[in-house]
């Protein structure tokens, strides 16, 4: 299966991250835009759990088809996809309940999968949902650019670590049963405290420091393995330091790679122009989420890290 | 030269950082793990007091091996703290009990202004002034307090271990004088 995507043209970026309300869909359809407008074919997936609202981000009624034809009647994918109004950008509405339905089967996901690989186009921006459901998860883990959002708040950040966690685990999961090792991990980690085993990352040293094979199928499956994460409605200038807390405390607990990507202010005009039927990217020109936003673009192509200022680690406490 | 590298790796930096590198990652390492800001809180009981407890230490004891590699002292050589002479030495050496009182005492004795040891250590001169007169209230957890005094200390080449041995009991009894 690796081998297939490193030869694939498109670009599969999905957007998760736990909890609801964060600005993902938001975020998702406004960097669609910048590289549509860039000139990137790009296809909006809108693969969120009961709530497809994608549309409403670019002024459209919802969309008469949805994945749910491609379930169940078998139309093709591309004959779903609406126009946005903006050049070089389509949209696929997900169904109510798609991704999260039990009725979706292993075979169908896999069905979709190849579908969603095989579309033409250059960008393909998949807007997950909230959730840690399984088909998320596994979708979120299909994607060549796997994108976190989160907002500077407790909840959210909880969320978002359970996220990540499922994520990884589920991960790991898929790389020991490709070499049929997956009790292992899951026995493991039951007698994690037996093994003094206290985070993800202990599991894996445990695992990795008991055997060379494991060891060497890691550096092979997790080499390329980064998560981006993007903090949304920043408030203040301290608040653009808790993605870089956040990219740290990821690594140290998870041993998970995380790269911040950047971050966006909160600007009531997201809401206005979402309200008024206004593609946000193309109708403000005033806000410094605009800028934001094409920065974080371009930060995801090209896998550069957000150039946290250095005053802000001198953040000391008073 | 395997521990140098743990203490590098735990820094998350490489051989080649300075010791303001080293200084600058340790002090905003120390306040993340050892602050209560959301990040962490959201951690729950992933991050235990015994895991914390147990990071922070690693964390002091890698600044400490780090700041004192010949290496990196070179850089500590552009201080603008005077060559130790042997009197001052001789009444260093004579000194009790690392309390604020004699922690302004060593500074005066050597002329240096609390501007001066900002300007090298960035802790701002009124937490200084706090540790010389003892305001232990400043210091809302002692983590913060202990990577000030390893800075004061090293400042004047005091010895970190007693000056830390001497003054945190001080911090603690006043502290808990304050709760009860
Ligand atoms: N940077 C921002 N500034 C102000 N409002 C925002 C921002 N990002 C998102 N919002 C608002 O937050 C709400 C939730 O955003 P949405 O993208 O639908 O979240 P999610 O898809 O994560 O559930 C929307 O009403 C949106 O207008
Ligand atoms: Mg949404």
């Amino acid at each position: 299966m690796p081998e297939e995507q490193s030869a694939r043209q498109t670009s599969i970026w999905a957007v998760g991250g736990g909890k609801g309300g964060t600005g993902k869909s938001f975020l998702t359809s406004s960097m669609a835009t910048c590289l549509a407008l860039q000139g990137k074919r790009t296809i909006l997936l809108d693969a969120d759990l009961g709530g497809a609202n994608l549309h409403n981000f670019f002024g459209l009624i919802r969309p008469r088809s949805s994945l749910t034809d491609f379930f169940e009647k078998k139309v093709p994918l591309q004959e779903i996809a609406v126009h946005t109004g903006i050049a070089n950008l389509q949209l696929i509405t997900g169904s109510i309940g798609s991704l999260d339905s039990e009725s979706i089967n292993h075979a169908q996901k896999q069905k979709l999968f190849r579908h969603v690989q095989a579309l033409d186009a250059d960008m393909i921006l998949i807007d997950l949902g909230a959730g840690t459901h399984i088909n998320t998860l596994d979708t979120f883990l299909q994607a060549d650019k796997m994108i976190v959002v989160t907002v500077p708040e407790i909840t959210a950040i909880e969320n978002m670590y359970q996220f990540i966690k499922s994520v990884y685990y589920r991960k790991l999961k898929s790389i020991f049963k490709a070499y049929d090792l997956n009790t292992l991990v899951q026995d493991t980690w039951k007698n994690r405290t037996a093994h003094n085993i206290r985070s993800l990352k202990d599991l894996i040293n445990h695992l990795k420091l008991g055997s060379d094979q494991i060891c060497s199928i890691f550096e092979r499956e997790m080499s390329g393995f980064v998560v981006h994460l993007i903090l949304n409605e920043v408030r203040t200038p301290k608040d653009i330091l808790v993605g870089e807390n956040l990219k740290r405390v990821c690594m140290n607990f998870f041993g998970l790679r995380v790269v911040y990507s950047g971050y966006t202010s909160y600007d009531e005009a997201v809401q206005k122009n979402i309200n008024n039927k206004e593609s946000f990217m193309l109708f403000n020109r005033l806000s410094p989420v605009v800028k934001e936003i094409r920065q974080i673009t371009e930060h995801i192509v090209t896998q550069t890290p957000f150039p946290t200022p250095e005053e802000l680690f001198d953040g000391r406490v008073a | 030269m395997a521990e140098w590298h743990n203490y590098y790796n735990l820094l998350e930096l490489t051989q080649e950082a300075t010791l303001e590198d080293i200084r600058n990652r340790y002090r905003y390492l120390k306040n993340l793990y050892g602050g209560d800001s959301i990040e962490i809180r959201a951690l729950g009981d992933e991050f235990s007091q015994e895991l914390r407890a147990d990071y922070l230490r690693r964390l002091d004891e890698a600044f400490e091996a780090l700041n004192a590699l010949p290496e990196k002292n070179k850089a500590i050589a552009t201080l603008p703290v005077k060559d130790l002479d042997d009197d001052l030495r001789h009444w260093i050496a004579q000194i009790e009990c690392f309390t604020g009182a004699s922690l302004k005492g060593v500074r005066e004795r050597m002329q240096v202004d609390l501007k001066e040891i900002f300007a090298v250590t960035r802790i701002q001169p009124h937490f200084l002034d706090d540790i010389e007169q003892e305001v232990f209230e400043s210091f809302s957890a002692e983590v913060y307090l202990r990577s000030y005094l390893i800075e004061y200390a090293r400042f004047f080449s005091l010895d970190t271990q007693r000056v830390l041995g001497d003054y945190l009991p001080r911090y603690r009894a006043g502290r808990s004088d304050a709760d009860s």
